[in-house]
């Protein structure tokens, strides 16, 4: 029993590293600037869904909100950057702090809530800082602000045309959060937020302390999801309320997770191969008719692959399926 | 502002309040009694006040008596989705919680996506209203017409709700929610009893759309206007009870009102939220939910 | 040809499909929301451009204004000008990433774009980085010409532009009819535009001596603005200010009326107030209501190709020229002229050219005095036009040359 464990972690850690090595050496054969674009919001994606699915997937607490962390995270650095020179570099780590001590505030009492009143509380917040942000002076409020380039320098992770620095950033932070769930997967902590998703009351009976290790969950998430947004306001170079804090972030956020496999290491990175790129064609070929047809493929692509695949689309690998199989 | 003026801003609230209501009564409906929400309410009801504008440009009918035909195809628009989708969602054995909530999501947008193709995106204003513009004044108080006709209409959809709560269906309904598996063994049809419910929630919300395009625009975005309004009514009432939903229903709509009124106007959700989220430090479960 | 030929054949037609313009066409990048919020905005603004391309390329009877000519760009040898259309959705960071497709894959020499300021900003951020003129036909923020780019140019006016044409005008119709404004009301939408919006007429307010008895920002798209309108009946200010967007300028005007208030003026930052779905959703409330505009489809007398141009516009797309479309068109025109005046399609020499832009106002569709780009790239001579509703359309009250009717003016009555 012990050793099958054993095993199958080192076995995920050796695939691990081999898709990581992949997606390294995606730019040798990919020189447009487009496609790689396309990779990089990809991988950015993959990496806050992971973050996302930390608490959602693996504590089994769906946020509907984490658009917050995401804002707060690259309005931290953006500002420590641009207010007292701090380089973003360093202002990701605060990022990462900042959005994870804001997680365990909004934590503390939303995780009195259970089950859809948790997940409308988290609506209910994001919606907060959303409107508070907007109408907050100081960090720009509706105007949002303007990240000056400055010439090419990796402390300030700014580069003039290149792609393939941010290439490689993003993959980090990808890699990281998938690290990190790794661990987590195999920790006490991993244990006892499957005790919790599973069975509150038995894990309570098992001596769980459940409302802490939901909050070690929130502040682990939130705080990737941080460091995420520090990615995005350098990469994009522009930040405002409504492309970095609005409520329908939150769901492209937790989408990819969900669709891709909740609780599941390879999830996250499978649902936003498929969904980034799918919206992203499904706009560039079917967008200019302005009609809606994407909207209409889009939707109708989350309602298919939710009915049929309800364990997500990385259960169509079969390895998967069969180790899902004694479980249920 | 004088006394005048604060009279004026809660005789608005409280009309909004009860739309409000009305639109959260259909999805505490369905909430209570299987313990699914739709995150397609809000485009349910623009899709009714869609239905609405698309008849009084065929026809001329006055939007007001296109009520009961709105209200039946919404009914049945609501079955459709819950033998459609919502019945398989449930059957589901893994992540039921998820896949419930990202099934009516994608229904969302694809709803939005649908009336977009159909309507284009720009907004649409139902005016051969036989109410639309007028307005009665008591003791300087304005009070719409419109928004009176819906706030009656509202009323007598909860009465309506609650009546039906007292019917065999309504026990049906009651001891469904109770107990989903025991109801079986009584010779209830459970999936018959949670298709009428989707009806019914849809057609709730279809009779708050109706109502509402007497004096707001529609447009491919209207429902998510009122969409998060919605949830927060309902899960501040608590959910699956009518009773509540029409409390915190008002009780958002002055919140709002008055927010606006003494403090900024662009933060009267705020002012919503934070009531919201202070009750349910004290109510986990809402104002009348069941602890 | 066997079938494996066939696909290659296929294939490689496929890779050559991007670079298969003629070789003298000169690609200009166009980017706008085509779909989701914004879209119907966008769709009209492609339609726009296309009708621009057409004038500039076909052969047609000449009509009197820059390039009407026809027939392409005669100083190279002819060329046409190829537009290549991005969706943004409104998107900051897609509307970055389609400017950037735009410029490596379909070798734009310049951008054109983009109705909203934020997708503006990111859009010029890259144009920046790529050393190839981006030319804003459309978005009004102040805060853009203000970074210091050097590739950033802008036929339209900027908000503040077009809120200096209404001081100007409460002072001319103040002294015209000896009914001055005392006292206005700002009510705007808590976004980009609205902020800067505001912030210019509080300033120019001061500057003019006059009252701002209420300070309105608002959420855009809330479900009721009773309260809001609650709040303008207590100030009962001369003129209204509104910046709002079609939905909440339909939905304030109802609101207004609904508690008996009729307010005594008002002058809208355009946006909203010049959507056909505004007249329609607004009706009879509408009656009388003032808006800046950069175009007046009226001064068919001192601009003679609004009536062609037009024209073909409706034939295109089944509607008027406005605000928007107006400008888009004009921003076109101006960047072929330069490109043309370059002779060449390098990004440098366009750039250069555009700085020499000096382009009377009546070879154009627009009222403005000309365009002529200052150091920031601002066309410094877009200077609007204010008019009011009369019998359901928009007629020119202001300047008063320009004019084709006397303003309905009721403040101080």
């Amino acid at each position: 029993m012990e050793n099958s464990i054993l095993r199958r972690r080192r076995h995920e850690l050796i695939i691990g590293g081999i898709v990581l090595a992949g997606l390294a050496l995606l730019p040798v054969p990919i020189k447009d600037v487009y496609t790689q674009n396309l990779i990089i919001i990809t991988v950015l994606f993959a990496g806050l869904a992971q973050a996302w699915n930390i608490l959602g997937g693996y504590c089994g607490q769906i946020s509907l909100g984490h658009a917050l962390y995401f804002g707060i995270g690259s309005y931290v650095s953006t500002l420590l950057y641009l207010r007292l020179g701090i380089p973003p570099t360093l202002g990701l780590f605060a990022a990462g702090i900042v959005s994870g001590l804001v997680a365990l505030l909004i934590g503390w009492p939303c995780f009195r809530l259970s089950g859809h009143y948790y997940a409308i509380a988290t609506v209910v917040v994001g919606e907060i800082g959303y409107l508070l942000f907007l109408n907050w002076d100081f960090v720009g409020g509706a105007t949002g602000v303007f990240i000056p380039f400055h010439g090419e320098s990796w402390a300030q992770l700014q580069f003039k045309t290149a792609k393939l620095p941010y290439h490689f950033v993003v993959l980090g932070f990808a890699a990281a959060t998938w690290l990190a769930a790794f661990w987590l997967e195999g920790s006490r902590w991993g244990f006892a937020w499957r005790a919790v998703k599973d069975d509150v009351v038995a894990a309570r009976s098992l001596g769980v302390n459940i409302f802490a290790s939901k909050m070690a969950a929130a502040a682990l998430s939130g705080g990737f999801t941080g460091i995420g947004g520090a990615l995005y306001a350098q990469y994009v170079g522009y930040i405002d309320p409504d492309s970095v804090l609005a409520g329908h972030f939150s769901i492209l956020i937790a989408l990819p997770a969900v669709l891709g496999g909740v609780g599941n290491l390879w999830g996250p990175l499978i649902g936003a191969a498929v969904l980034i790129p799918a919206s992203e064609l499904s706009r560039s070929y079917l967008g200019g008719s302005g009609r809606g047809v994407d909207l209409m493929l889009y939707g109708g692509l989350i309602v298919l692959v939710a009915l049929a695949r309800p364990q997500g689309l990385v259960s169509l690998f079969s390895w998967q399926r069969k180790q899902n199989a004694p479980a249920a | 502002m004088s006394a005048a003026d604060l009279l004026q801003v809660a005789a608005g609230g409280l009309l909004m309040g009860l739309v409000y209501a009305l639109v959260a009564a259909g999805l505490s409906l369905i909430f209570g009694l299987m313990d699914v929400v739709n995150f397609a309410h809000g485009e349910l009801m623009m899709l009714a006040m869609y239905a609405v504008f698309a008849l009084w440009q065929v026809s001329g009918t006055d939007p007001l008596l296109l009520l009961p035909v709105v209200a039946v195809l919404l009914f049945g628009t609501g079955i459709a989705i819950y033998q459609g989708l919502i019945a398989r969602a449930l059957s589901v054995q893994f992540n039921r919680g998820m896949v419930q909530i990202f099934v009516t999501f994608g229904l969302a947008i694809f709803i939005r996506g649908a009336c977009q193709f159909v309507w284009g995106g720009d907004f649409k204003s139902v005016t051969g209203h036989w109410l639309a513009g007028r307005t009665l004044e008591l003791g300087g108080v304005f009070l719409p017409l419109p928004q009176m006709a819906a706030s009656a209409v509202c009323l007598v959809a909860f009465a309506g709700l609650l009546a039906i709560g007292r019917t065999e269906f309504g026990r049906a309904l009651e001891a469904t929610r109770e107990d989903r598996d025991a109801v079986a063994l009584i010779g209830i049809d459970r999936n018959r009893i949670f298709a009428l419910g989707w009806g019914l929630g849809a057609a709730a919300v279809g009779v708050a759309g109706v109502m509402l395009a007497g004096f707001y625009y529609v447009g491919p975005n209207v429902g998510a206007s009122f969409a998060v309004i919605a949830y927060v009514t309902v899960a501040l009432g608590g959910f699956g009870s009518m009773l509540g939903a029409l409390v915190a229903g008002i009780l958002i709509g002055e919140v709002e009102a008055f927010t606006a009124a003494l403090w900024e106007p662009s933060l009267k959700q705020v002012g919503v939220f934070a009531v919201y989220l202070a009750v349910l430090m004290f109510r986990p479960r809402g104002l009348f939910g069941r602890l | 040809m066997n079938r494996r030929a066939l696909l290659l054949s296929a294939g490689a037609a496929a890779l050559t499909s991007r670079a298969a313009y003629a070789a003298d066409d000169v690609v200009i990048g166009v980017v706008y929301p085509l779909t989701g919020n914004g879209a119907a905005v966008g769709l009209d603004a492609k339609a726009a451009y296309e009708v621009a391309a057409d004038i500039i390329n076909g052969t047609h009877a000449p009509i009197p204004m820059l390039m009407g000519a026809g027939g392409g760009l005669p100083k190279l040898g002819g060329a046409k000008i190829k537009l290549v259309f991005a969706d943004s959705q409104n998107d900051p960071q897609k509307a970055r990433a389609e400017a950037e497709r735009l410029i490596t894959q379909d070798k734009a020499v310049a951008i054109v774009g983009s109705y909203t300021s934020a997708t503006g900003a990111t859009i010029s951020q890259v144009t920046e980085r790529y050393e190839v003129p981006y030319l804003a036909a459309d978005n009004s923020s102040p805060s853009l010409h203000t970074r210091g780019l050097k590739w950033f140019f802008r036929t339209s006016p900027h908000d503040e532009m077009f809120t200096q044409g209404m001081f100007d005008f409460f002072a001319g119709i103040g002294a015209k009819t000896g009914r001055k404004v005392q006292t206005i009301a700002l009510f705007y939408e808590d976004s980009i535009f609205g902020t800067d919006s505001s912030n210019v007429q509080r300033k120019l307010a001061e500057a003019a001596g006059i009252k701002v008895v209420a300070d309105i920002r608002y959420r855009a798209a809330s479900p009721s603005l009773s309260t809001e309108a609650q709040k303008l009946k207590s100030a009962n200010a001369d003129v209204i200010l509104p910046s709002s967007y079609t939905s909440d300028a339909i939905l304030i005007l109802k609101a207004m009326a609904e508690i008996g208030y009729k307010p005594k003026a008002i002058m809208a930052q355009a946006a909203g107030f010049q959507e056909s779905a505004f007249m329609q959703g607004a009706g009879a409330l509408a009656e009388g209501a003032m808006s800046r505009s950069s175009f007046a489809l009226d001064a068919t007398k001192s601009r003679p190709a609004i009536a062609p141009v037009n024209a073909l516009y409706k034939a295109h797309n089944n509607k008027d020229m406005n605000d928007n479309t107006s400008r888009e068109l004009t921003a076109l025109l101006t960047l072929a002229d330069a490109i043309n005046r370059a002779g060449s399609a390098k990004p440098d020499a366009i750039r250069l050219a555009l700085m020499a832009t000096d382009v009377p106002g009546d070879q154009t569709i627009m009222p403005w005095k000309g365009i002529k780009f200052d150091a920031t790239g601002q066309n410094t001579l877009g200077t609007p036009v204010m008019q009011q509703i009369s019998g359901g359309v928009y007629k020119t009250v202001w300047p008063f040359d320009l004019a084709v009717m006397e303003p309905v003016w009721t403040v101080g009555q």
